[in-house]
């Protein structure tokens, strides 16, 4: 009897551990590559701009966030509001994470920490390819974050990045969504947490 | 060659020296001050066109966004970005009424000073009506093209996030035609009015959300 619990109870462990839903439905395959690559803050010439808009507990908020490739590992992520005051400004070079500014409200460690890891799954630019999967419409590169995983997600045919799933062991954490008209630059980029009620929407400014 | 120095000097900075300012002297300050309390006294409403362009040393070019500011004295504003997006907000008591692209929202500034002080610090930029304000220390400089004001706050809580305020007045009118505002950083946001008509009838249902 003890020893059928125990069984029991491993097999609910071994398979709540496989059930992430994020690889749901895929197929795991063979490595084709090393690296995932997130191409879209990669350009040093490109200022980045984006309308944002930020629902957090029912809440809004709007403003305006800044992106820049600085040096070849390096990004600066600013967030304003509409009339240009800076609510903060970091920059990620490597696993350096450096916090220019925030505005007193802000500064609380667990909503620097939230938006240190967003921004930072946000602008990395490569990393570590720990297994391979597909569908019939997409292929997936899982890797690793610290203790967590990030899966990429790209439309098959065009190699387009459409969203990159963090997730913990067992359940997703963040989602980060992508469209693309022209595949190098993102129109509009969608945040969403799972474990918090907190969701950020981008839309890149027009070219005039 | 002392000479050919010159000129090259001249050709190169030629126009930042057309554009030269000095400080204004006592009598010059007074007689400035009395012209802009006298143009915003007169002033019942402005509505007007706008550029702002943010300035952040790391970027290519400055972030411009742009649309039309409209005010009914004695405190109602309303700005409203029309490009690249739709974006108003409406300074109403101490209320902010915001509309970001048909998500309507409300704050109230009344519990956070520095919000309430930012915000009459909005309001009175309009009409550059603010040499009263204790909060400030003001100076006052002249150039052939414009006079200017610059704030520089006493309070070291707004001072975190603003360095100093500018006000550029038109010679004429005396009415603002450029508002600049510089943080610590030396990052600056500047506002840029244009097409600005005075006194015409605003119906108050534009300070609605």
């Amino acid at each position: 009897m003890i020893r059928f619990l125990a069984i029991s109870l491993l097999s609910i462990f071994v398979f709540t551990s496989c059930s992430l839903k994020t690889t749901e439905g895929l197929r795991q395959v063979h490595f084709n590559k090393a690296e995932v690559e997130n191409l879209y803050f990669s350009n040093p010439e490109i200022d980045y701009v984006y309308k944002a808009k930020i629902e957090i507990y029912k809440k809004n908020f709007g403003g305006i966030l800044i992106i820049k490739k600085i040096g070849p590992e390096s990004h600066r992520v600013v967030f304003t509001t509409e009339f240009g005051s800076k609510l903060f400004d970091f920059q990620f070079e490597g696993d350096t994470f450096t916090k220019h500014f925030v505005v007193e409200d802000l500064d609380k460690k667990f909503i620097i920490n939230i938006l240190k890891d967003d921004f930072k799954l946000l602008v990395n630019e490569s990393a570590m390819v720990l297994a391979v999967y597909e569908s019939k419409t997409q292929r997936v590169y899982k890797t690793q974050n610290e203790e967590q995983f990030n899966f990429y997600f790209f439309e098959d045919r065009q190699e387009k990045l459409e969203k990159i799933v963090n997730t913990s062991k067992t359940k997703e954490r963040v989602e980060i969504a992508f469209t693309s008209s022209m595949g190098k630059i993102a129109d509009t980029i969608s945040i969403k947490h799972n474990n918090i009620k907190l969701k950020i929407d981008l839309e890149k400014f027009k070219e005039e | 060659m002392n000479n050919y120095f010159l000129i090259l000097f001249l050709i190169v900075f030629g126009s930042a020296i057309q554009a030269q300012e000095t400080a204004m002297n006592t009598s010059e300050i007074a007689s400035f001050k009395e012209k802009v309390i006298a143009s915003a006294k007169m002033t019942k409403s402005i509505k007007t066109d706008f550029v702002q362009y943010k300035h952040l040393d790391f970027l290519a070019d400055d972030v411009k966004t742009s649309g039309k500011m409209i005010f009914k004295s004695p405190n109602l504003v309303k700005w409203e970005y029309t490009n690249p997006y739709q974006y108003s907000v409406i300074f109403k008591e101490d209320q902010l009424l915001i509309n970001d692209g048909g998500t309507k929202s409300k704050v109230d500034i009344g519990n956070s000073k520095l919000f309430k002080k930012l915000n009459q610090l909005i309001v009175n930029s309009v009409k550059g009506n603010m040499f009263s304000d204790a909060d400030f220390t003001v100076s006052f400089f002249k150039s052939s093209k414009y006079n200017k004001a610059v704030f520089i706050p006493k309070d070291k809580k707004i001072a975190g996030y603003i360095a100093s305020f500018e006000l550029l007045f038109n010679k004429e009118d005396a009415q603002v035609y450029e508002v600049k505002m510089v943080e610590p950083s030396q990052d600056f946001t500047r506002i840029v009015f244009s097409n600005r008509t005075l006194n015409i009838t605003i119906n108050d249902s534009v300070f609605s959300n």
